[in-house]
Parts: C-alpha cells; structure tokens; sequence
C-alpha cells in the first residue's frame, strides 16, 4: 500500500491536468441545458426499442402543430349546448322529472345535425367540426370539480403518488414550442389566486414532475397579457435593454465565470437569454390585444373568456404550441349551475357563441385551421335529476330542489352528471361533419353508442398532435404514460 | 429470512389474485351501465397480467441467476432465444410457441412447472393474448435487476489511517481512500468567502451576516479555527436553523399552511410541533416516534395524511398513504408500486405495503390488488421483522408506538443512513445513495454511508452533530466540481467533490429580503383564531423567534416563489427541481413582485447616501461574500451612473444615486449565477 501512494498521487496530479484540459472541450460540445436537466435526474423519456418491442411508442404522423382547449369550466350541460334534448319550456307546475333540455334545438350548417339555442354562430360552422357526443367520466363518488377536472387535464384520477402533468405540459415536454419565444403551453382565463378551490386548481395546473420549464405561463386576463411579456412596470425600452446589456457584462466579467459549476451558469443564463428575446421580440405583440384592429376586436369582445379566444387565436399566429382558454372555475359559477341554470347558460352562451364561431372563421381564413386542432370540453355534463350516474352515491348538490316548476330558479340543469357528455373538435386534421357516439333519448341520457373515455379522447388529441399514447417517462423508477398504462386509444373515426 | 429486497425472486408471500369479473355489485342498473360504460378488452398489460405469472410459475427455475434447460426469461430477448430444446415462444404464433404446451400438457415427463400448481385457465389464456399480442414487453424490465444487498443493520467501519499531511476528518479518511482508489484528484481548497457563503446557505438558509464576514477573514485567527467559530455560531442560531430546515421538513413531511385538505378538517399541520422540535434540535429518534406515534395531537398531521373528498382509489386512502410516506420518508423505500400490486421495480409486496398500512388502519382493511378488493383482510407487521414485529392485535396507540421502536431499533441501519443521505445530499448536491428515496441502490461508498448513520446514532442522534461533521470536512471545505454528463447514471457514478446548488425559493426571497429589509412583519403558521372574548392567543413560534426578520419559509407561498419551485405539498417532495427555467427567468425579469421588492429596496439603499463605489463594494460583500474586480466595478458603476430619460436627477457618483440605477444593478447582480447558485 504504501508503496503504491506516490505512484497514484503522480496519477493523480496527471488525471487533474487532463480534468482541466477536458472541461473546455466538454462544455462546448453540450448543450447546457440538457445536461442541467441530466444532472438533475429529471425524467428521461422510455423508450423502447422498437426491434425487440411491438409496443414502441413511434410517434404518429401530427395532422397538427397547434392546440386550442376551449375549457368551459363547471360542467357544461350537453343537452343546453352541443346535444340538446326533448325541449320543455317554463311554465309553473311542470314536473322537473319531465325536464331533458331547457332550450330548443336549432339547425346547424350540418344536415341533419341539431345543436342548441343560442349558439346560432356555432352551429354556422358545426360543418368543420368533429362532434362527439359519448364522452364519459367515471364515477368518483361525491363529485368535486376540481377532481374532475384534475382528471381530465391530466388523464389520472387524483390523488396520485407523484404530481401528473397537465396535457398541455406533455406537448410543451414532448414536442417543445413551434416558435422557441412563444411559451409552449399558456392558459389564458383561469386566475389561481383568490377563488375557491384555488389550491385543488393549482394541483393540476401545472408541468407536474416534468419540472417548472414546461409549465403553464398563466395569463388569467388577456387585456393585462401583454404586461407579462412587457419590460416591468414603468420601465423604459431603453432601461431595459441597458439593464440587460449591462448584466451580461457582469455575467462576463465574474470571476467565477470559468470554472464553478459551469453546467448550471450555463443553463441559468441561457434562461435568462430566453426571457429577455421574448419580452424584446416582435412576436410579444401576440400577446397585445391593444394591437388587434378595433373591427376585429369588437367581433370576440363578449368578455375576458371572448378576449381570451382572441388572444388564443394571435398567439396561434404567432406560433403557439398548446393554449388553454376558459370561462373559469369558480365554484358557482358559470357552466357550475346549481340554480338558475336555465338563465345563467342563456348568459354564458352570449359569451361563448361569437367568440368561438369567429376563432374558427380566423383561423380558417389564415390557413392555420387545417395544422390548429381546436377542442370544446368540458369536466362533465349536467342533468335536471341525476347527480353522477345512475345508481351513483354522489351527494345531491341541486340549490333548487323541487318536484314541480314554481319559480325561474328552479329552470335548469342543477345536477352533475358523467355518463354521457359531449366534446367538440375542429380541424387539426378531423374529419369535418362527423358526429361520434350518441346518448340516450330519454333519462337517463347516458351514452349508449361508442363510449370515449377521458383515456381514449387524451389518445385522440395526442395522436393529432404527434404524440403516441404509449409516450411514458420514467419518474421514481417506473415508466409514467400519457394515457394510463400507455392504453388510451385514438378515436379513428374522428380523422379525416 | 433476509431482507425483503435481498431475496430477488421468488418469495413465498401469498400470491393476490386477480379477480376476473369487474361486477361485484349486484345493482342491476349499475352493472347494466358499467357494461355499457367499460371500453371493449383491451391489449394485454405485461406488467400488470402477465410478469405475475411468469414469476409465479417460472421464476424459480427461470429468472435471476438460474436458467434451468438454458432457459432464461430475464429479459424478452433471452426468452426469446429459447432453451436447449429450441424456442419456447413464437410471437404472434400462441399456438406454435411451446411455452403453451409445457403449460398445458398433461403429460407429467414435460410439463412446467414441474411441482407446484398448474397454471389456471385465466392465466393461459393471458399468456396466449399476450404471445398472439407480439410477446410485448414493458422497456427496461428485467426479472434479474441488479441484486444489491441492502444492509439493513448498521455497521461502523473501521476508518483507514489518514495518509501522512492529509486531514485526520473521519469523513475525510474515507473520502481520501475513495479518491485515491478512483484516481481522482482532491478537489482545489475553497477559500474563506465562499466557505462562509456555502456554510451559512447550508446551515441557517441566509447569505452570511457582516460579523461572519468578518469573521471569515479575520487574520487573528486560523483558518481552521475561523471555520470552527463561524459553524459554531450558525448552528448556535437555533431560530435561523429551524427557518431554514422547516422548508425542508415540510416539503419531507408534506406539511403546509394552506392546501388541499386544510379548510375542511381532511389535514392538519404540524407546523408548531415541527418548528419547536427544530429550534430544540429534538434527537432524531425522539422525533421520528413523535411523527409515528404521536403522543399529542401537535405532531398527529404527519401519519394523518390528506383525507381527500370523495371516493379514492384504494391506494390512496389515509391507511395506505401512511404506508407510502413512512416507507419514504424515514426508510427511503418506494412503497408507492407496491400498495397497488407487488412492485415490478424492487421486491416489496402488496401484503407488505397493507401489513404496514394495517399497524396505522383503525378499521378492518381489506387488501385491494390495483383497486379490486381480494377478500383478504390485512395483518398489521412490519417490513424487517428480523427486528422484531408488530403486535397485531394490539391497540393502534400501541401498534403505533411499535411500529416507532423499530423504525429507530438501534439495530436499524435503515433510518439513520436514510437521514444522513438526505443531509449529505443536501450540502454536497448528490447523495451518497443517489437518488435519495431509493436506499435500496448502492452508495457509491458504503463505508462513508455506514460511518455517517453509526455516527448519527452514537451521537444521540443529534442531526446537528452530523451536520457539523460533514461542514468541518475537508472535502466539504473544497470547490464545487463541474460534473460531467458521463458521471450521471447511478450505477456508474463516481464522487469527485461537492456539486453546487440551486438556491431554493425561500432561500433567494430571504437574501432579497435580507439585502432590501423588505421582509414581511408577521408569520402565518401558529397563528391562532381569536376567540369572541378576549385577545388572540399568542403564537408560539412567534414567541420562540423573538424579534428575529420574519422568513419566506414562515409565510404562504406566492406566485414568485411558486415559479422558483417551492412546491404544492400535496405529495412528498425530497428534491426541488435544479434549473432556472424560461418562465421563472420571465418572472424575475419582469414579474411586480420582485420588482416591487427592488424598489422598496433601492429606496433605502438611496436614503442612506452612500457613494457608489461604497455601495457597489458593500452589495458585492453581502450578496457573493467578495468585493467585486475592477471590471465588475466598472460594470456597476455603468449601470448606476446611467444616464435615464426618465430620471431627473444627477447620477453622479458622488451625488444622490437614482433609485432605478440601484433598483437596476441589485437586479443585475442578483440574477448573477454565482448570486443563485450555492457554490
């Protein structure tokens, strides 16, 4: 042993040197970033060798570049909107039981294919839309929006043993942005502080263990979005650039430049880089409303949800990869009807009708539709009786509980309800005017044809984009799907 | 019997069978609509259908290190390559592939297995969908992963002798042997600012005060023994201390303020217990039974769990989350696999997972194999019963408080490397056990393990002892290593010095606090409701902080502090994610909150007057422990004397400074990587 030291300590001071020698090459040749997300020991990607794995997941050829998730939050009732039902009208002492849809149906630029009233612009362009009418969720005893939608944003039911990533942050994660300073997955529309359940919205909003750089960039106003992509508040172009020029300067001239931890400076900065080419690039206009013509403006403005169809629409242009458009989850409100359904979704489709049908009509005039696919969705649907599914445990929520009309608030759909919903697609490579699934004609209006499960329609969305439902991560040592266990399925029918 | 994860294939553990039918109700409508609802059958599930099978039924014979007839099923390629009689299996070909005939036959001279029970029905017809199916085979699985031997006892190694001229530090002695044997060279000593910086960071969260500053480089003094009084005097600071490590016990313990749970009674927080214990430096072992086996209510919110609204996966009901987070949080070991099925990427069973859940269940709890009910009740046991066991007929208190004795049984090895790998990865950047849940892979020196937990128990499981002696280390005192790409896989790891860190969100909020004086004025945990009559009880963790500056680990979280990562503490967090991504780079280039932050704190550097070049100097002190080049001063002053269109006043040096040439450089020099990394 002792014999050996000198001899190793020489080896030693030799490995050093070439140590010092190699550093320089090494960081030239990687990208910091990447390693930074190596060392971390951030999920790497499964994959399979397709020759010894029939179940590979190769990637399937994207019909689109672009996602639009119209998030009409609360529990959109499909027969008031996109799968109406026998209409009854209000008149007092009608029992409820009676009661399937509080609207009439009305034709659509499809033959044959009815919607409901009030979304009279929608229906003008149902024929570029996939309609599919057998969408079902499972039944999670006591129904909670927030579980729904965590279900639905994500794929699994919560709670789960690690933090699932939102569908947007597996397009940010598996396919990176199309423009690289238009953040890869924004949700416009949906604020996270001061409403109820904000901490359950939280959960699910969110890149989950793939780690903050594919997370949501949350614009909950699109009229203040351009400030998130502005230089601070009362902070001249000028300033700002000088600040920035300045600080690299003293990036440069730090002594600790060259030798600690160079991985990590590296990828600090380069973030840095990244922040301060989107808040000095031109595309950050996408994010400015103010700068839409007045005429044009005028055609979405129902509102922040009309607004946020907009700006979804000019960050699209401008290269978007996945955006997230709501009415918003507050408990109560909007599509969350537990009393005066009937008037509140008269409202929320004066909000919804234009905008939507003019997202459409834009995007069809600039080309985008064909490579933009644009989903309605919502958590569930809603019933005038049944809470969850028939022969459910779920609690009754109803706030208007009767057996016989007596007055307005009694009108409407009160109750939660997951057996058989609708979901709406346009281009992206769908098939114009197909209609999936059907639900039944009389209560309970469950799906009886063709059932699509939150799995199968996650599959459906993914394969458009260019995802293979089969994609898993590993995170704690085993593999993480984007359906459950890699088993979603694509909804063929639904491509053109 | 040795360890669970030492035994890599065939167990003797009941096997859970899979029940066939999903309609165990017998409400008409519901079965009708299920029928209606349930999807058509989809593909085979290897991991789920069929690796139990061939577990069962081939194992023995067949996977790890025995391959009886040449056969092997360790991976799909050698099952694949067949036995001395040719192949077994022909993909998409069930009825040509002999496996199903060995299985099936009658004939006694070739059947498989030779002994024990025949496959059932169900389980051939799973295997002939899944060989019709293409034989697929879930990427990476291996039925003969690598077969480490987990101590669980502990064990002090006999330290080798300290090499002429070369630290006498235990940890050192091991290192320098470690370092020798790998051909790697000692890493460059680190100088007394960045050991102050590093230190402070480490141990209390905070950039270092002006005394400790001072201190560093007080020429008075020894290095060595500037080093001793300046880690004497953090780990002195109890209420810096438990600031600091709170952050980190939450995330562990998944304790918070507000969150999922809170308002309706279905969490409670241990926020008071936890800081006391901290500030008190509570003995390790006394703590972990005070979370196990709570002997008040104060410490009860840990094995409590998070009791969700609605109906749960059975997985995740309160019993089988105390299961997950035990096995997690004290032993390292990722039970979260083996509550839903027995694990596919270690050896820990369903019953394992239940028997533990079982020790907290106050109802009887029946064992759900991936959420369908078995029929089988479980038995409270603990996982090492080597140890000894749980009684389970015993009351819970008492099975609690069982279960707490082995978990800190001083012939458990388990929980004190398990702690002293979090704290080692903690100041060093990388465990010695990498990654820090999984204490069933091999550290890449088991006798630096074994030292530290011997050490941890030997010292009355002061975890301040183990702190002390990993700062006190030279090999801690030494310059953060750049790693190389090559270097990161687990297995093939090899320590060449520390790695720097990230600082967390709490801690680069406090600094921007410390250097602003911005900080909030009150604490949000251990805040009581005020009663109708009479004052609003006090705040014990108020009261045991005295007047010291409120910390971002004591207020709810933000948005800033979001997007630098403090985590949403639904699940366990033991590691926070390491880079600065583009959309927390956003926020602190443009975000109000930090920016209101830089204004409040360049007015109060600009009231004070001070010159520029006095300020740049002290500003470079305070953040990065050093003053600042010649180019960097020059750097500064550029940006402070800048002429702004927007500014009316001189910004001459050696008049009044504008506040946003000051709010501009704390900016600048805060977005310094050196400012954010701990080095």
């Amino acid at each position: 042993m002792v014999s050996r030291q000198p001899h190793a300590a020489a080896r030693q001071h030799a490995a050093a040197r070439q140590h010092a020698d190699a550093r320089r090459d090494f960081l030239k040749a990687l990208s910091a970033s990447s390693l930074a997300a190596l060392m971390a020991g951030e999920p790497r990607r499964v994959f399979a060798e397709s020759s010894t794995s029939p179940e590979a997941a190769e990637s399937p050829a994207a019909t689109a570049d672009s996602c639009i998730l119209i998030w009409l939050a609360g529990g959109m009732a499909a027969p008031e909107t996109f799968d109406p039902k026998r209409y009854t009208p209000f008149e007092k002492g009608v029992e409820v039981e009676k009661i399937l849809s509080t609207f009439p149906a009305i034709p659509t630029a499809v033959d044959g294919l009815q919607i409901s009233a009030g979304l009279e612009n929608v229906a003008q362009v149902m024929d570029r839309a996939a309609l599919i009418r057998s969408a079902v969720q499972p039944d999670l005893g006591t129904i909670l929006h927030s579980r729904h939608q965590y279900h639905w944003h994500t794929g699994y039911v919560p709670p789960q043993t690690v933090a699932a990533p939102h569908i947007g942050a597996w397009m940010a994660k598996v396919l990176g942005p199309n423009n690289p300073v238009i953040p890869p997955f924004i949700n416009i529309g949906q604020r996270l502080e001061g409403v109820g359940e904000k901490e359950e919205l939280k959960a699910f909003t969110t890149a989950g263990f793939f780690g903050t750089e594919f997370g949501p960039m949350n614009l909950p106003y699109p009229d203040a979005a351009a400030r998130a992509v502005r230089p601070p508040e009362g902070m001249q172009p000028g300033r700002f650039a000088d600040r920035y020029k300045h600080y690299r300067r003293l990036v440069d001239a730090s002594p600790t430049r060259e030798w600690s931890s160079a991985y990590q400076q590296e990828s600090m900065v380069r973030a840095m880089d990244n922040a301060y080419r989107l808040l000095q690039s031109k595309d950050r206009e996408a994010f400015d409303l103010a700068l839409e013509p007045a005429e044009s403006r005028e055609k979405y403005n129902t509102g922040r949800f009309g607004n946020g169809c907009l700006l979804a629409r000019r960050l699209v242009d401008a290269g978007a990869r996945f955006v997230e458009v709501t009415t918003e989850y507050v408990p109560f409100l909007h599509w969350d009807t537990h009393e005066n359904g009937h008037s509140t979704v008269e409202r929320l489709k004066q909000e919804i009708d234009r905008p939507i049908a003019q997202l459409i009509r834009d995007l069809e005039a600039s080309g985008k539709l064909d490579r933009t696919l644009v989903v309605i969705a919502s958590e569930f649907s809603r019933d005038m009786m049944i809470e969850g599914v028939p022969g459910s445990e779920a609690r009754d929520q109803s706030r208007a509980k009767t057996d016989k009309l007596a007055e307005p608030k009694h009108y409407g759909l009160h109750r939660h309800f997951t057996g058989g919903t609708s979901v709406v697609m346009f281009g992206g490579g769908i098939k114009p005017g197909t209609v999936y699934g059907k639900t039944a004609d009389e209560r309970p209006l469950i799906a009886v044809k063709n059932p699509v499960t939150i799995s199968d329609l996650h599959a459906t969305i993914f394969t458009a984009m260019g995802i293979s439902p089969k994609t898993a991560f590993e995170i704690e040592r085993r593999p993480f799907y984007a359906t459950v266990d890699g088993h979603g399925k694509a909804v063929q029918e639904l491509f053109a | 019997m040795p360890a669970a994860e030492q035994t890599p294939i065939h167990r003797s553990a009941f096997r859970v069978r899979s029940p066939r039918t999903l309609h165990s109700s017998g409400v008409a409508a519901l079965v009708l609509l299920a029928m209606l609802l349930v999807p058509p059958a989809s593909a085979v599930d290897f991991a789920h259908e069929v690796v139990p099978i061939l577990r069962q039924h081939c194992g023995e014979c067949h996977t790890g290190n025995s391959a009886q007839g040449a056969l092997s099923m360790n991976t799909r390629e050698l099952l694949l390559k067949g036995g001395e009689q040719g192949a077994v299996i022909v993909p998409k070909d069930a009825a040509a592939s002999r496996l199903l005939e060995l299985v099936t036959t009658t004939d006694e001279s070739i059947q498989m297995p030779p002994e024990g029970p025949r496959l059932t029905d169900q389980q051939v017809a799973t295997l002939r969908n899944w060989i019709d199916a293409g034989g697929p085979w879930e990427a990476g699985f291996r039925f003969d992963p690598e077969t480490y031997e987990v101590p669980l006892r502990p064990r002090s190694p006999e330290l080798p002798a300290a090499r002429e001229g070369q630290s006498e530090h235990p940890i050192d002695r091991i290192v320098d042997r470690y370092l020798l044997e790998h051909e790697v060279p000692w890493p460059t000593p680190l100088d007394d600012a960045t050991f102050v910086r590093r230190v402070s960071l480490d141990l209390v969260g905070l950039l270092p005060s002006d005394e400790l500053l001072d201190l560093a480089t007080d020429p008075k003094l020894s290095t060595t023994d500037r080093r001793a009084q300046i880690i004497d005097r953090l780990l002195a600071d109890k209420v810096a201390y438990a600031d600091h490590w709170l952050t980190f016990w939450n995330d562990l313990l998944r304790n918070d303020y507000v969150g999922t749970g809170y308002i309706d009674g279905g969490r409670k927080q241990i926020s008071e217990w936890l800081y006391n214990a901290l500030a008190t430096n509570m003995p390790y072992d006394q703590f972990t039974r005070q979370l196990i086996a709570p002997p008040t209510p104060d410490s009860a919110g840990f094995i409590a769990g998070i009791k969700w609204r609605g109906g749960v996966n059975a997985s995740q009901v309160r019993e089988i989350q105390f299961s997950q987070n035990v096995s997690q949080v004290f032993l390292g070991i990722n039970m979260k696999c083996a509550s839903c099925h027995d694990s596919f990427i270690d050896n820990w069973t369903l019953e394992q997972a239940y028997g533990l859940a079982a020790v907290y269940s106050q109802r009887p709890l029946e064992i759900h194999r991936c959420d369908k009910p078995t029929g089988q009740q479980a038995a409270a046991a603990w996982i090492f019963p080597e140890l000894g066991n749980v009684d389970p007929d015993a009351a819970q208190p008492e099975r609690l408080r069982q279960l707490a004795d082995l978990i800190v049984h001083p012939e458990n090895g388990r929980t004190t490397r398990t702690i002293v790998n979090r704290l080692w990865e903690r100041l060093m950047g990388r465990g010695i056990v990498h990654p820090v849940d999984s204490m069933g892979t091999r550290p890449w020196e088991a006798d630096l393990l074994d030292h530290l937990a011997s050490d941890l128990a030997a010292h009355g499981y002061d975890l301040k002892h183990t702190l002390r002696q990993i700062v006190t280390s030279r090999i801690y005192q030494s310059q953060s290593i750049i790693e190389s790409a090559d270097n990161s896989s687990a297995s093939s790891f090899v320590f060449r010095g520390p790695i720097a860190k990230r600082m967390t969100a709490e801690q680069f909020i406090d600094a921007v606090w410390q250097l602003t004086g911005t900080a909030p004025n009150s604490i949000v945990p251990g805040n009581r409701p005020k009663p109708k009559d009479g004052p609003r009880p006090e705040n014990p963790i108020a009261a045991l902080r005295g007047d010291a500056t409120v910390r971002a680990s004591l207020v709810v979280s933000d948005l800033l502090m979001r997007s630098l990562g403090r985590p949403n503490r639904e699940q366990v967090v033991t590691t926070r994610p390491a880079d600065l991504s583009t959309l927390q780079a956003i926020d602190l280039t443009n975000g109000p909150e930090l920016s209101a932050l830089l204004q409040q704190g360049a007015e109060r550097i600009v009231a004070t007057k001070k010159p520029a070049d006095k300020l740049i100097g002290g500003l470079f002190l305070n953040s990065l422990s050093r003053t600042p080049t010649s180019a960097e001063q020059a750097a500064a002053l550029a940006i402070v004397q800048r002429e702004d269109e927007s500014q009316s006043e001189t910004n001459n040096a050696s008049e009044n400074l504008s506040v946003s040439g000051v709010e501009d450089l704390l900016w600048a020099v805060w977005m310094l990587p050196e400012f954010q990394i701990v080095r």
